[in-house]
């Protein structure tokens, strides 16, 4: 992790190895390494590429570091379209840095697959660059700590049972202030919902935490957290090392398990969610885990078709716009719950063009949201808060100002991070929250 | 001219045969084979109709590419659908079709009518598009960045092959008398008489070629459409 890495032959050797590996890979793979057409779609449809159109940042020629690399198998069929391809070059130390940079400027949003004719999603495969170059121990310092903090605590930021416990003690009392009325946080107790953010939000984003105890709150709902699994994030999926994805969602399971909960409750963090719901649960423990995954949003706009609580929603009164974290609307499909709450919430709602599933990343995706400086990226010339800012945060950018929106809730701890900071780049005068901020402000509690 | 005849008529197109059916069996065998997680794509359907009736749309109308990319959607889907008319015309070069001539109530003359117009219009329409794709690709940066050998060998070949079936309809006026008796000859193994005109040997020797480059190819996208849509449109 040191800057002086140096690149053995060794290294390159493994990198080739784990692309040829690809042949018996997973299906999606496979078929991405032989049926793209070339027809440069994608490259229309990924805000990186829009925003800094060249040959580097088009989706194809980014999967192409890979593709290219395994059509070299030897035989004399891919030697002749090597030919043609040009792509007999074998793989040097210094295609390997660049792949880190590379691999480091998609975030893993999977618009491209929306509107790609085949679905060809590109994040599989930047997922795929990532695991062979953090395998060499290339990947970017930022991650490879916040990995290594995470297997110490439990969280990413590495927080003690007695900081947690604080900081809990601390919202209970803001709570109380806020409310007038003791609002709880209960912690390690049997219960039917075990809730589970991201563990930023605990000191990074305090009010959507505050705002999801006031939900449980006035739904009279039975949950609690857990001292040891309140950290939802899992960095796993942005470095493509599934043991540690796997590791980090053990954690949650065990929890469940010791709480003897019903169902694991994910609050306002999109990869998170998607991790808990679609790669581990029962893909990883079985269909017969005594659990149910879901999430917050789905959870509170049933409670609000059923009139759980009463909103005014008079008290957010400046025009609110709702960014979709990619994995909540393309990876998960929670797209209309966190609208209908919204709408019960403020009284000025505005959509961003495109929306939905089909809305821009905001540029801090696959883990870039959490990264400032170069972070030992050797082919990078510009610091990750410069490449988000200018490239990655370019069309969020553009179509927050468009809807002249005084707030952007962006449920995702790293789109939050990520778009308050772009805000505070460009010099906008647009707050930057959660959802469950705007809940706990237009609540009313019976006293 | 004979030995050129008895090879791309009389040898080649048993090879073709094989290679492409163990090409295609191969990938499809271990594309059937691998692993896969789930990674939908949403919004998606949540049946399983639902799902095959959202494939089959994509299939026919590029519904992806028809949000994606206008003006590629409008070229290439013309091409494919043209692609997929001559596809279906070309039963006609190897046998004929009477029972459904008649059972259609049309004369020899109604039948031979129908399929010069549709079919030249068709072969006409396919080469512009042809011209478009590659003009495309030549032209327009963010697809000539990602454009290599492959990808104008591909395009060049369906053009080579697309203008030299047009020469054999609109200027050598090709019978398909002798090409329905050389394909009955050659699925018999007998002795087969390799119809002589030359832009019929030029078009089936591409044709075969094409053929050939299908399963190891981005020619794949064929059966290959099929299984990536699969992947992200699962519940
Ligand atoms: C199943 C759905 C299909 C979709 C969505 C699809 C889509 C595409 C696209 C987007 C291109 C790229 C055009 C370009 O820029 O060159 C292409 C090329 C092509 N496709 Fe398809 N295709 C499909 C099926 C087929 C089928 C059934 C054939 C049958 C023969 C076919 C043959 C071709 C050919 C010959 C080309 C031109 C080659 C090239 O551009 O290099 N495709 N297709
Ligand atoms: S849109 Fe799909 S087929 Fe077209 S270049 Fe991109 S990945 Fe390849
Ligand atoms: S996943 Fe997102 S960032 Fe990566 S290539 Fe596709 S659209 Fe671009």
């Amino acid at each position: 992790m040191s800057e002086e890495r140096v690149i053995s032959h060794s290294d390159i050797e493994k990198a080739i190895n784990s692309v040829k590996a690809i042949k018996d890979g997973p299906r999606a793979l496979q078929l991405y390494m032989d049926i793209c057409a070339k027809c440069g779609t994608c490259a229309e449809q990924c805000h990186v590429s829009k925003a800094n159109p060249n040959r580097r940042t088009n989706p194809a020629a980014r999967s192409d570091l890979i593709r290219k690399l395994y059509k070299q198998d030897g035989s004399i069929l891919t030697k002749i379209s090597g030919l043609l391809n040009g792509n007999n070059k074998s793989l040097s130390a210094d295609d390997l840095q660049t792949w880190v940079r590379d691999f480091y400027e998609c975030s893993g949003c999977r618009r491209c697959a929306l509107y790609c004719p085949f679905g060809i999603d590109n994040s599989v495969i930047t997922r795929k660059g990532r695991a062979i170059v953090h395998a060499l121990g290339l990947s970017p310092k930022m991650m490879v700590q916040t990995q290594e903090t995470s297997d110490k605590f439990g969280n990413d930021e590495g927080q003690t049972y007695k900081s947690f416990m604080n900081a809990v003690e601390f919202l209970e009392s803001e709570l109380e202030e806020e409310h007038g009325i003791p609002i709880k946080i209960p912690v390690d107790q049997e219960a039917d919902i075990l809730f589970v953010p991201a563990s930023a939000d605990l000191i990074s984003f305090p009010e959507t935490q505050m705002g999801s105890a006031t939900f449980f709150h006035a739904a009279g709902l039975n949950w609690t957290m857990s001292s040891k699994a309140f950290d939802g994030a899992n960095f796993g999926l942005f470095t493509g090392d599934d043991a540690h994805m796997k590791r980090k969602n053990k954690v949650l399971h065990d929890a469940c398990l010791e709480l003897k909960v019903k169902k694991l409750v994910i609050g306002e963090c999109g990869h998170a969610y998607r991790i808990a719901k679609r790669i581990g649960g029962p893909f990883y423990w079985g269909n017969d885990i005594p659990y149910e995954v879901t999430n917050i949003f789905i959870l509170a706009a049933e409670k609000l078709r059923k009139g759980a609580f009463k909103l005014d929603p008079g008290r957010n009164a400046e025009p609110v716009t709702y960014h979709d974290p990619c994995n909540f609307a393309r990876s998960t499909g929670v797209i209309e719950e966190p609208r209908a709450l919204l709408r019960a919430c403020v009284t000025d709602f505005r959509e961003m063009t495109p929306n939905r599933e089909n809305n821009w990343c905001c540029g801090g995706g696959g883990g870039l949201a959490v990264m400032d400086g170069k972070e030992g990226v050797k082919k990078n010339e510009v610091t990750f808060m410069e490449y988000r800012m200018n490239v990655g945060g370019k069309m969020k950018l553009n179509q927050i100002k468009e809807t002249g929106a005084k707030y952007v809730a962006a449920p995702c701890a790293n789109c939050k991070r990520q778009i308050m900071q772009l805000m505070d780049y460009h010099k906008m005068d647009v707050k930057v929250g959660g959802v469950f901020d705007l809940f706990d402000k237009a609540v009313i509690l019976d006293k | 001219m004979t030995v050129i005849k008895l090879v791309v008529g009389g040898i080649l197109p048993y090879i073709t045969l094989v290679v492409f059916l163990w090409g295609i069996i191969y990938k499809i065998r271990k594309w059937n084979k691998a692993a896969q997680g789930k990674m939908t794509l949403y919004p998606t359907p949540s049946t399983p109709g639902g799902k095959w009736r959202k494939i089959i749309k994509e299939i026919l109308i590029f519904q992806s590419l028809f949000k994606g990319n206008r003006a590629l959607w409008g070229g290439t889907w013309i091409f494919h659908a043209s692609l997929a008319l001559i596809f279906i015309g070309h039963f006609r070069v190897v046998t004929d079709f009477p029972i459904l001539w008649r059972a259609l109530g049309m004369g020899k003359d109604d039948v031979d009518t129908f399929s010069a117009t549709v079919g030249g219009i068709a072969g006409l329409i396919i080469l512009v598009m042809g011209i478009y794709l590659l003009f495309r690709r030549m032209v327009i940066q963010r697809v000539k960045e990602i454009s290599d050998g492959e990808d104008y060998f591909t395009l060049g070949l369906i053009l080579a092959i697309i203008i030299s079936g047009d020469i054999m309809r609109f200027i050598t006026h090709f019978d398909l008398v002798q090409s329905r008796e050389y394909f009955a000859a050659l699925v018999t193994f007998s002795r087969v008489s390799v119809p002589a005109d030359p832009a019929f040997l030029v078009h089936f020797f591409l044709g075969q070629l094409l053929i050939i480059y299908i399963p190891f190819s981005k020619f794949l996208h064929i059966p290959g459409a099929f299984y990536s849509k699969s992947i992200i449109y699962q519940e």
